[in-house]
């Protein structure tokens, strides 16, 4: 009985969906975080009779084959990349990005890894650091002495002293935007990796050729929506179950084969 | 003598193929785009003995495809394109051309169109659709025209075939074993995503349905099975 096998890559897969949901649901809180998708694709087809194959001498041909499906799989856990709402901190190392693009942050092997979590901080040398103390690119030092500092839309950084009425710039933060969002890999710690299907990152100014601006004082808050993913827990449940059932229905029908002797 | 349960029999293979295809249609019933399936059974009739009349039996003759649109449901996704009404995407592989109704698509590095599996999405006149990386904003209208930034880059299309021609491939990919066309008037939802067209009251009822079926004819075997030892009892006596 096929069907045996069918119904469990059906259970197989809710039980991703899931899995999905309950890791988006988990992050509703977490900074700059896109809400996951599983994506599902059938499985192959055994093919008892060919569609188009000829049924008789005189040529004339069955008009539809006979097809067995056999179940289906995750054929995809897709990111939706979708802006999040921006909340304000006003902290001055806070950043949000809005619109398309991620910050550039070193991590300790030397790599550079790619965020839209600004949830920047200084270390004692005045460097930008994130969480987990990765520097960002772009080499900023903010000097030990400035009273604040102000970053613009485009990503200038200035510093402010005491006595000085004007800010000096030093530096400029950049942006870089990938063809495809999706394709980023995603390594935790709210940072991912560029990848073959990613294409590489194209670093530039914020605000200009489709990169987003930067809003200092500011964080992105998860996109998830929290109503939808409860919608499709429920969705995944009920499919889970009806899965069930197949399993339930099959093993009776197994059942009363082997008690005809 | 044992005609009968011949009989019963090739109903209980069919019944076992019916089987399959419900267990396929409810683990595929949250597959975007996929399309519910099912079996129709023809009489095959098998001439006996002269004396004896004729003895029909039931065989898997043929396979339905529903292609009522699915409910959709809403994503927001750029490349989310759910097809409003008739029509099927074009999608080029190693293999060849091949269908698709499920538009959850992506970007490749280059920034063409793909299928989650990576195998490019063809728009209207059969070319690769290519989107510009740096655009910010893409809409794609509903006659399929794709817009970034306002300006137009490309326009996508759809195709029409009859259902009895489309063979299934799996990973939502249909075969066509005959020539398709372009659709003139092809429609198109951005955001969206079509579900599969499954309808779980109806599948399982259908479950339900040909599980009784089962027994029924589990039980007729098994009263024939009887019938038979009684006559071979009867004649021992003698």
């Amino acid at each position: 009985m096929q069907a045996l096998r069918i119904a469990a890559t059906g259970m197989d897969a809710q039980q991703k969906r899931v899995e999905v949901v309950s890791n988006n649901i988990a992050n509703m809180s977490t900074t700059a975080y896109s809400a996951r998708r599983a994506e599902f694709a059938d499985l192959h087809y055994q093919q008892l009779r060919a569609p188009g194959a000829i049924s008789s001498s005189t040529g004339l041909v069955a008009p539809a084959g006979v097809e067995l499906g056999l179940g289906v799989r995750t054929s995809a856990i897709s990111v939706n990349v979708e802006q999040g709402s921006l909340r304000q901190t006003g902290g001055d190392l806070d950043l949000a990005v809005e619109g398309r693009g991620y910050f550039e942050v070193t991590l300790p092997s030397g790599d550079p890894a790619f965020t839209r979590d600004g949830t920047f901080k200084k270390t004692g040398e005045g460097l930008i650091v994130n969480s987990e103390g990765y520097p960002l690119s772009g080499d900023i030092t903010i000097p030990q002495d400035a009273r604040s500092i102000t970053i613009n839309n485009s990503g200038e950084v200035f510093a402010y002293f005491d006595g000085q009425t004007g800010g000096q710039q030093i530096g400029t933060l950049q942006l870089s935007i990938f063809v495809n969002e999706k394709g980023l890999e995603a390594i935790g710690g709210n940072l991912f990796r560029e990848t073959q299907a990613s294409g590489s990152p194209i670093p530039g100014e914020p605000g200009i050729d489709g990169r987003g601006a930067i809003r200092q004082g500011f964080l992105e808050e998860s996109s998830v929506d929290v109503v939808q993913q409860i919608a499709d827990l429920i969705e995944a449940q009920r499919g889970y179950e009806l899965n069930s059932k197949v399993i339930s229905a099959a093993d009776q029908m197994l059942g009363s084969t082997t008690q005809i002797r | 003598m044992t005609n009968s349960v011949y009989a019963a029999l090739s109903k209980q293979a069919g019944l076992s193929k019916e089987l399959t295809s419900i267990a396929n249609n409810i683990a595929n019933a949250n597959t975007a785009g996929y399309r519910r399936e099912g079996f129709l059974f023809s009489e095959y009739i098998q001439r006996l003995e002269p004396q004896d009349r004729s003895l029909s039996q039931s065989n898997v003759g043929g396979r339905f495809f529903d292609s009522t649109p699915g409910a959709l449901s809403q994503t927001g996704a750029t490349f989310d394109i759910a097809i409003d009404g008739d029509g099927y995407f074009v999608v080029e592989t190693p293999r060849g051309e091949r269908l698709t109704r499920q538009g959850s698509f992506l970007l490749d590095a280059e920034g063409q169109l793909v299928t989650p599996a990576g195998d490019r999405v063809l728009g209207d006149g059969g070319s690769p659709v290519a989107i510009p990386p740096e655009a910010a904003n893409i809409t794609i209208a509903a006659d399929g025209s794709i817009a970034a930034d306002g300006a137009p880059v490309g326009k996508l299309g759809l195709v029409t075939i009859a259902p009895t021609a489309l063979a299934r491939e799996g990973e939502n990919l249909m075969r066509a074993t005959e020539d398709y066309e372009f659709i003139e008037n092809p429609q198109f939802r951005q955001g969206f995503i079509e579900g599969s067209n499954v309808n779980a009251v109806v599948e399982v009822s259908r479950l339900i349905e040909v599980q009784r079926a089962y027994e029924l004819n589990q039980q007729l075997m098994k009263d024939e099975d009887e019938r038979i030892a009684k006559t071979v009892e009867a004649m021992r006596r003698r």
